[in-house]
C-alpha cells in the first residue's frame, strides 16, 4: 500500500505515488539548478513541465489511474537527465565562444575542479545532514575524505581545548559549508552519480528513514548559525555598498586624472590629488597600482553580489576553487596595492623636496641659489627680505612681452607656501611719484608695492583678461608721496608684510618704473 | 572512434536545422515536432529540444503564440519569424554546399585519381 496524493500539472491533476512524487519533484528541481544560470531557463523548465503534464495524460488515456516511480523514471529516461540537456546546449554555446579567452580561462578552471575532484572520487563537500552532533561539518569532512568522523570529532575537540581555536574554526566551516539537502546534493556527497535510479533509491531511503529528534543543543546551534548567517549577509550587502563608492571614486578619479592636463587645478587631476609626482618619476608605478586597488575593490564587490544572488537562489554558489582563486588574486592585489600605496605617497614629497633642492654653492645675501639667479638679484641691486620655500628666484621665456629671453623675477612652490619679498631702494628727490610694472601670479595673496611715506599694497591681478599673453599684466601704482630722501618698492607674498596669506603657486614681475609726476609744491 | 559517439555529434550539428525545416511551412507544438525527430530518428532525449527552442526563440529565429488545445492545457505553437526564414535561407545553402562537397568526395574525386593513375 501506498500514500497518494494529487498534484496539480500545468492546471491538470493527476493521483501520484509520493514516492513518484518526490522523485519528480526532485528531477524539476535539479533540471531548474542546472538550467538557471542560462538565460530563459525557467521557461525552458517550464515547457519540460508542460511536456510532462502531457506524457502523464497519455499514461491516464492508457487508463492508469496512480502514477508510480517506474513511471515517472521511464519519462526522466525519455527527457533525459539534466547533465545531458545541459550538456548539449553548453556544448554548442563553448564552440560559438571559441576564441573567447573568459570562457577558455572557465573551462581550463573547470578541468582542474575536475581533476581534483575525481582524487576525492568524485565527491563534493557538504555537511551532512544524515549523522550530526551539531551542524554535520565533521561527518561531511569524513565522508569528503573516506574516513571515521570520530577522527574529525577528536580533532574539533582537540582544537577547542586549544584556546578555544576550534570553536571559531567550527562555524566559519559550519558557515561555507553548505548542507546536503537535496537527494541530489546527497548523491554528490558520497560520490555517487545522479541518475534517475540513484535519486529515486535516496527518495526512497529518506521515507524508511525515521526523522531524526533534533536535540536541543543542536536547535539552537542551528538557530545560532542562522541569524549569523543573516546578519552577515547584512554586513556584507552594507560593504558592497561602501565598496561600490570606493570604486565609483577612483573610477572618476582614474578618468579625469587622464583627462585633466597635469598641473590643472581643477579637481581629481593627478597635480591637484598629489600625484605628479609619482606620474612624473614613474609612470608605470602608478598604473599598477590603479589596476591593483581596481582588483581591490572590485573582487569582493563581486563576490558579495554573487553570494547574495545564490542566497536568493538565482545562481550556482561559487566552487570551491573559484572561491580560492578570488580570495588568491585579491590577497596579491592588496599586496601589490599597500606597498606601491606607500611607496606613491613618499615619492610625492621626495618630488618636491628635489625640486626645492638648489643644487649650487652660491649664496646671495645669506640665501642658496642658482648662480643666474643670484646674478640678476645682484645687477638689479634687489634687497632680499624675505626668501624661503622657493625653489627659484628668477625665470626666463614665458613669453614675457613677446620675448623668449627676457629674464625676471620668478618664485614657484607647489603647495603655495612661498614667502618671499624683494625690494628695491631709490634715492630721490622729493616729489609725487608713479610706479609701473608688469606682474602676473597664479593666485591671490601676492602683491606689488611701494614704500616710501606710507606703504601702498597692489594685489597681483590672478587669470586677468591677459594683456600680454601667459598672464602678464600691467600694474601702476599712482601718486606716491615721497618727503625725502629715498623710495623703496618691489612684489612680496610675505604675509607678516601683506597680512593675507600666499595662495599661488608661482607669480613673477618685471620692469619696475619709477616716475616722478609732480612736485610736493604743487600737490599742497 | 565510436560510430554511435560520431554519428550522435552529426545529429547534434544538424537538429537546428532540421527544427527550422519542419517549422518551415506548418506552425508545430513542442510535441509535434518531438514527434517527427523521433521518427527520423534525430533525437535521442526529448529533453534536448527545450533548450534549442527557447535559444532559437530568443534568437528571434522563431516566434510562439499560444493556442488551445482540444485536450489538456494551451500549447505553444511554434513558427518561424522573417528572420527566421532567412535564416533558413542561409542554412539552405550552406547545406547544398555541404551535400556537394560530400558528393564531391565520394564521387568525383575518385575518378580524378583513377584518371590520373
Amino acid at each position: 500500500m501506498k500514500k497518494n496524493i494529487t498534484i496539480n500539472l500545468c492546471g491538470r491533476l493527476f493521483q501520484i505515488d509520493e514516492d513518484a512524487y518526490e522523485l519528480l519533484q526532485q528531477y524539476i528541481n535539479s533540471l531548474r539548478s542546472s538550467f538557471g544560470k542560462q538565460e530563459g531557463g525557467d521557461e525552458i523548465v517550464d515547457d519540460i513541465e508542460a511536456r510532462i503534464a502531457e506524457l502523464f495524460d497519455e499514461l491516464r488515456q492508457q487508463g492508469i489511474e496512480a502514477i508510480t516511480i517506474e513511471h515517472v523514471k521511464e519519462i526522466i529516461t525519455r527527457i533525459g537527465k539534466p547533465e545531458e540537456l545541459t550538456g548539449e546546449e553548453g556544448e554548442k554555446q563553448q564552440e560559438s565562444n571559441g576564441t573567447n579567452w573568459e570562457e577558455q580561462a572557465r573551462s581550463a578552471g573547470q578541468k582542474i575542479y575536475e581533476n581534483v575532484r575525481a582524487r576525492v572520487a568524485g565527491k563534493k563537500l557538504y555537511r551532512n545532514p544524515k549523522d550530526k552532533m551539531l551542524a554535520g561539518v565533521m561527518s561531511g569532512l569524513a565522508e569528503y575524505t573516506n574516513t571515521d568522523p570520530v577522527i574529525w570529532r577528536f580533532l574539533a575537540v582537540l582544537f577547542t581545548l586549544c584556546y578555544g581555536v576550534g570553536i571559531p574554526m567550527y562555524i566559519v566551516m559550519a558557515l561555507i559549508i553548505p548542507e546536503a539537502k537535496t537527494p541530489e546534493q546527497l548523491l554528490q556527497m558520497e560520490g555517487k552519480d545522479v541518475t534517475p535510479q540513484n535519486l529515486a533509491d535516496v527518495v526512497v531511503e529518506k521515507e524508511k528513514q525515521p526523522v531524526q529528534s533534533p536535540s536541543v543543543i543542536r536547535l539552537l546551534f542551528t538557530i545560532f548559525l542562522k541569524i549569523v548567517t543573516a546578519f552577515s549577509v547584512i554586513i556584507s550587502i552594507i560593504v558592497c555598498i561602501a565598496l561600490s563608492f570606493g570604486f565609483f571614486g577612483v573610477l572618476i578619479a582614474t578618468v579625469c586624472a587622464m583627462v585633466l592636463p597635469l598641473n590643472s587645478t581643477l579637481p581629481f587631476s593627478l597635480g591637484a590629488m598629489g600625484l605628479e609626482g609619482a606620474w612624473i618619476s614613474n609612470p608605470k608605478m602608478l598604473i599598477i597600482f590603479v589596476i591593483a586597488l581596481f582588483l581591490v575593490l572590485l573582487l569582493p564587490i563581486y563576490a558579495i553580489i554573487h553570494m547574495v544572488l545564490s542566497l536568493a537562489g538565482k545562481i550556482r554558489p561559487m566552487g570551491i576553487v573559484q572561491r580560492i582563486v578570488n580570495i588568491v588574486l585579491w590577497l596579491i592585489a592588496i599586496c601589490i596595492a599597500v606597498p606601491l600605496g606607500i611607496t606613491i605617497a613618499n615619492y610625492q614629497n621626495e618630488y618636491y623636496q628635489e625640486r626645492y633642492q638648489i643644487n649650487s654653492t652660491t649664496t646671495y645675501q645669506g640665501v642658496k641659489m642658482n648662480e643666474e639667479d643670484a646674478d640678476f638679484l645682484r645687477r638689479g641691486d634687489w634687497q632680499l627680505i624675505k626668501a624661503q620655500n622657493c625653489n627659484h628666484y628668477t625665470w626666463c621665456g614665458d613669453d614675457y612681452l613677446g620675448s623668449n629671453d627676457v629674464r625676471f623675477l620668478d618664485v614657484y612652490n607647489a603647495h603655495c607656501k612661498e614667502e618671499f619679498q624683494v625690494e628695491r631702494r631709490e634715492k630721490v628727490e622729493p616729489g609725487i611719484y608713479q610706479l609701473t610694472c608688469y606682474a602676473r601670479a597664479e593666485g591671490p595673496g601676492t602683491f606689488v608695492y611701494a614704500n616710501s611715506s606710507e606703504k601702498i599694497l597692489r594685489p597681483i591681478p590672478v587669470k586677468p583678461d591677459s594683456v600680454e599673453g601667459m598672464g602678464w599684466y600691467p600694474i601702476t601704482i599712482d601718486s606716491i608721496v615721497v618727503n625725502s630722501g629715498s623710495i623703496g618698492y618691489g612684489m612680496s607674498s610675505y604675509q607678516a608684510f601683506t597680512g593675507e596669506p600666499c595662495r599661488a603657486k608661482y607669480f613673477s614681475a618685471m620692469d619696475f618704473k619709477l616716475t616722478r609726476i609732480a612736485d610736493l609744491q604743487n600737490k599742497k | 572512434m565510436n560510430i554511435e559517439n560520431a554519428k550522435s555529434q552529426m545529429r547534434k550539428g544538424m537538429l537546428e536545422y532540421c527544427v527550422l525545416l519542419l517549422l518551415e511551412h506548418r506552425p508545430s507544438y513542442a510535441s509535434d515536432i518531438i514527434q517527427q525527430l523521433k521518427n527520423a530518428e534525430l533525437l535521442v532525449v526529448e529533453g534536448t529540444l527545450y533548450p534549442l527552442l527557447t535559444r532559437l526563440k530568443n534568437d528571434g529565429l522563431l516566434q510562439y503564440e499560444w493556442q488551445e488545445s482540444t485536450q489538456g492545457p494551451p500549447r505553444k505553437y511554434y513558427a518561424l519569424s522573417p528572420e527566421g526564414h532567412k535564416f533558413l535561407e542561409g542554412l539552405d545553402t550552406a547545406w547544398q554546399e555541404l551535400s556537394n562537397t560530400i558528393y564531391y568526395l565520394k564521387n568525383v574525386t575518385p575518378k580524378l585519381l583513377e584518371a590520373k593513375d
